[in-house]
């Protein structure tokens, strides 16, 4: 049965894994035990203490907060809710003019403004940049997951989320 | 007369047969038990190994018939094994999209009466390239054989080759011109080829006379037969070793493990739930030559992908909401549609095991009727379907990579494939000759980043995870143009905490000729179709077209002078405009115009692949190495990854880091002030979308939506808080 430390999976996550070693992880079959270690590496990583329960981007979790089920972001700010769309709370820089666009794409050619924009999507606490869109003018902005957590938790884990 | 089945059905009873067990027990033929790999695990792997290095062996033979450099030197091909009803036991490596469209085109023949007539024997060839049947586009001509044992028919090879020249309205493989099926090139519509193992005389005269370089259509007919043949006798010889019984029994065990296996990968890797994302493309041809006036000239399409996992491990992709089919050359078929998850699938999730068509079993596709997924009139061209098949996989790799990312297999999220620009041509070849042909050095585009590193520069292209962009040496000797240039582009992948790939531009000196022409398709230049995930940023549009006639380009190497080999990085003004004298042109989207002849000069870009992650977590050391190499600019390491870089003694790049830490706290602290709480930009931007205040082609793609999918519009009405039918399709009838 493949298995790996919690310190290797770390170092994966936070890309400082040599490449040969990373490589033979890709190759090699894959280990069932991966999920709870890399659950607590990344509680190793944020200052909170709410269990996380689902790493859902590369900054943003679900957690167990009192009651409540919540995307959290590493530095701690709530977005809310997990089962709504995190982007509603979050602060929103939308980038739909020339200059705007060539502040990012300094070297290339552009698209056109009135045909597609780009929406960052920020945390309103530490700044983070947790997701980019790219959409035309009036796009309903996308709510990109909606986990099935007790199912996940249930049936695939074993382990059934307290209060399912 | 039809030789025996090995069951007493025939083939149509048989398929339509294995059709209704899968339905009634969920397994492949019925299959609820694997028996053979019960009893005997190590003989199954071994067999399957066994078949999997017939397709590997014979395809690697037929390359070396192929005179096309696409089939010989970037490995446009792929071969595959199949049970008599048409379902795939085992593949080779190369273009995989096909494993699956080659097993629809073999049902077609099953269910449209081909055992009555034209009939199957052991001996035929049959041929195809209607994606309507069973391809993507028309220059991926497939050829099949029935396997015969001792007159049973218990199998069929395949092979696929993407063919350079399909004898269209504009040279090459993928026409872009053609707005209809009509213009796309010469159909061969599930048609027999062949008998007694030899190809049909007249079938080979119809190519040489329909098509601009006859020669790499027909020997590549001749390398996929050999392949063909030499799977077909592989397969007959195994079969009198292990008995027929024990063949028939263990090819679709093998097809029920493969869909034992996807479910239990889905398991293993990802996490249940609904996935949603989208990407667009834009096309431009207003005021283009040969363009008929059949449909807007400029249009814009919306691509909204919803995945959902099940707690049983099915994964259905679902396009609803997405555009009507047109009258251009980007249209897809369902076939085209199950290639593209056929292949991302055997990427992505089936590393291991046994690839074959059971993984395919194991997902859904919805593809709303009528939309460019899925036309409802068969007449419409889908010449260039890769445009947009390409960014809508893309999509579906990254909500697959989410779910790597949930579960914590974060070595396996990829931000996605790219889209990226072909170029075709033809015209008097630099022997004084006709000749046409695609030029498949687009074969290795930059890749989307992953999630623990950069994406891979100028190595990959999801139809063929072998990616090659071939040698400068061979694609000269096929051409009338010489390179003066090829490249990495600078800042071409997207940025993010890792970059996408980058891509690479070639230069090119148009050399001994009168006439070529030059077209390009599968551009995107007004919108992003390549995303970024996690906070990284897409990849920059298609490029424009930089070319010059009658350029004074000998005379400044007469004399000496310094040439341009790229267009440069500075976006208003190229290097070529620069350096080289002449008449300067700059075109956006497909490149459609009068033909060049020697001494001018023509450059195309390929496209980097989407970034992830946040820019300001980028590490400054790679980002100085990617300065000094050429992959990012000093002013985009500035200027969007916040990185401050200094000369060494050397000259050479490296990484201030305390000045990089401070300026990338002072960029944080910037992005909130600009930044305003989501529910404020709402209110504001409601407005706007009240008024449908747009762009006429963003309203029309919204109109489009609306007309076609009831769950777009409600989606669209309640996230905005407005009536979106009356906005945008006043007067429509609900």
């Amino acid at each position: 049965m493949t298995s790996y430390s919690k310190e290797v999976l770390g170092d994966l996550a936070a890309g400082k894994l040599p490449w040969p070693q990373t490589r033979r992880i890709m190759s090699a079959y894959k280990d069932d035990d991966r999920f709870f270690k890399m659950v607590a590496v990344y509680q190793d990583r944020v200052a909170w203490k709410d269990p996380i329960l689902l790493p859902v981007s590369d900054h943003l979790f679900i957690c167990q907060s009192g009651d409540e089920r919540i995307t959290r972001c590493e530095c701690g700010h709530s977005f809310g809710d997990y089962r709504k769309n995190w982007k509603l709370n979050a602060a929103i820089h939308v980038r739909n003019t020339e200059e705007a666009l060539r502040e990012i794409y300094p070297n290339s050619d552009l698209p056109d403004p009135q045909w597609m924009e780009i929406r960052e999507f920020i945390c309103p606490q530490c700044g983070t940049l947790h997701e980019v869109e790219a959409a035309a003018p009036g796009y309903p902005i996308v709510h990109d997951f909606e986990p099935d957590l007790e199912g996940f938790y249930r049936e695939w884990l074993g382990r059934p989320l307290q209060g399912s | 007369m039809l030789d025996k089945p090995a069951s007493a059905l025939r083939l149509r009873e048989r398929l339509l047969d294995s059709e209704r067990l899968m339905e009634e027990t969920g397994c492949y033929d019925g299959i609820t038990e694997l028996t053979l790999r019960n009893q005997d695990p190590l003989k199954f792997e071994t067999l399957h190994t066994k078949l999997r290095a017939y397709c590997v062996s014979a395809r690697e033979m037929a390359r070396r018939i192929s005179a096309s450099p696409g089939v010989r030197e970037v490995g446009e091909m792929v071969v595959a094994i199949y049970t008599p009803e048409g379902d795939a036991i085992a593949l080779s490596n190369g273009i995989m999209v096909h494993v699956h469209t080659m097993s629809r085109f073999i049902k077609w023949m099953i269910k449209n009466g081909y055992e009555d007539n034209p009939r199957i024997r052991e001996g035929d060839i049959f041929a195809n390239n209607d994606a309507f049947i069973g391809t993507v586009q028309v220059p991926d001509v497939m050829d099949v054989v029935p396997i015969f044992h001792e007159g049973t028919l218990v199998g069929w090879a395949g092979a696929v080759c993407h063919e350079l020249e399909a004898g269209g309205i504009t040279p090459g493989g993928d026409v872009c011109l053609a707005q209809e099926r009509f213009t796309e090139g010469l159909f061969v519509c599930a048609e027999k080829i062949g008998e007694n193992d030899e190809i049909r005389r007249d079938y080979v005269i119809r190519c040489e006379r329909n098509l601009r370089m006859p020669i790499y259509w027909v020997l590549d007919e001749k390398a996929k037969v050999a392949s063909c043949i030499d799977m077909r006798e592989s397969v007959k010889q195994l079969i009198s070793e292990i008995g027929l019984d024990y063949w028939m029994k263990v090819s679709k065990e093998f097809i029920e493990e493969g869909r034992r296996a996807q479910l239990a990968r889905t398991r293993q890797l990802t996490v249940p739930g609904i996935y949603r994302g989208h990407t667009f493309y834009g096309h431009v041809t207003a005021g283009k030559p040969g363009f008929q006036l059949l449909g807007d000239p400029d249009w814009l399409y919306n691509i909204p992908i919803e995945m959902e996992i099940t707690t049983d491990g099915k994964i259905t992709m679902d396009c609803e909401g997405t555009q009507p089919w047109g009258y251009h050359s980007m249209n897809c078929t369902p076939a085209g549609m199950d290639g593209g998850m056929f292949v991302t699938l055997t990427q992505h999730m089936n590393f291991e095991g046994l690839v074959n068509d059971g993984a395919w079993m194991a997902t859904e596709l919805k593809l709303p009727h009528g939309t460019w997924t899925n036309p409802d009139n068969e007449m419409v061209a889908t010449a260039t379907s890769w445009a947009l098949l390409l960014p809508a996989y893309g999509v579906f790799q990254r909500l697959l990579s989410r779910s790597f990312v949930a579960r914590g297999f974060v070595e396996e999220a990829f931000v996605g494939q790219v889209n990226s620009p072909m170029i075709e041509m033809g015209g008097e070849s630099q022997y004084g000759t006709p000749f046409g042909m695609a030029h498949f050095e687009c074969a290795a585009a930059g890749s989307g980043a992953l999630a623990i590193k950069d994406g891979l520069d100028t190595a990959y292209v999801g139809w063929n995870p072998e990616s090659d962009m071939g040698n400068i040496e061979v694609w000269e000797q096929s051409m009338p143009m010489v390179y003066i240039g090829r490249s990495i582009v600078p800042n071409s992948g997207g940025a993010g905490k890792y970059r996408g790939g980058c891509s690479f531009v070639s230069t090119w000196l148009i050399n001994k000729t009168s006439h070529l022409r030059l077209h390009t398709s599968e551009h995107s230049s007004r919108v992003f179709d390549n995303g970024g995930m996690c906070g990284g940023y897409p990849a920059p549009t298609c490029q424009k077209h930089r070319a010059v006639r009658n350029s004074d380009i000998h005379e400044l190497a007469a004399k000496g002078e310094p040439l341009a080999h790229a267009p440069g990085i500075d976006p208003h003004v190229s290097d070529y405009e620069r350096n080289i004298g002449g008449d300067h042109v700059v075109i956006e989207g497909p490149y459609i115009t009068s033909p060049h002849k020697s001494g001018d000069i023509f450059s195309h870009s390929y496209n980097g692949g989407g970034g992830y992650g946040d820019v300001l977590e980028r590490d400054p050391i790679k980002t100085a190495w990617d300065v000094e190499n050429g992959f990012l600019t000093r002013q985009a390491a500035d200027q969007v990854f916040g990185i401050v870089l200094k000369d060494d003694e050397d000259g050479y790049p490296i990484a201030d880091i305390d000045a990089t830490v401070e300026r990338r706290a002072a960029m944080r602290k910037e992005r909130l002030v600009k930044a305003v709480p989501v529910a404020d930009w709402i209110a504001k931007e409601r407005g706007r979308v009240e008024k449908a205040d747009f762009a006429p082609e963003v309203k029309k793609m919204y109109a489009s939506a609306i007309k076609l999918s009831s769950r777009f519009t409600r989606e669209f009405s309640e996230f905005w808080n407005v009536d979106a039918r009356s906005i945008f399709t006043p007067g429509a009838k609900p």
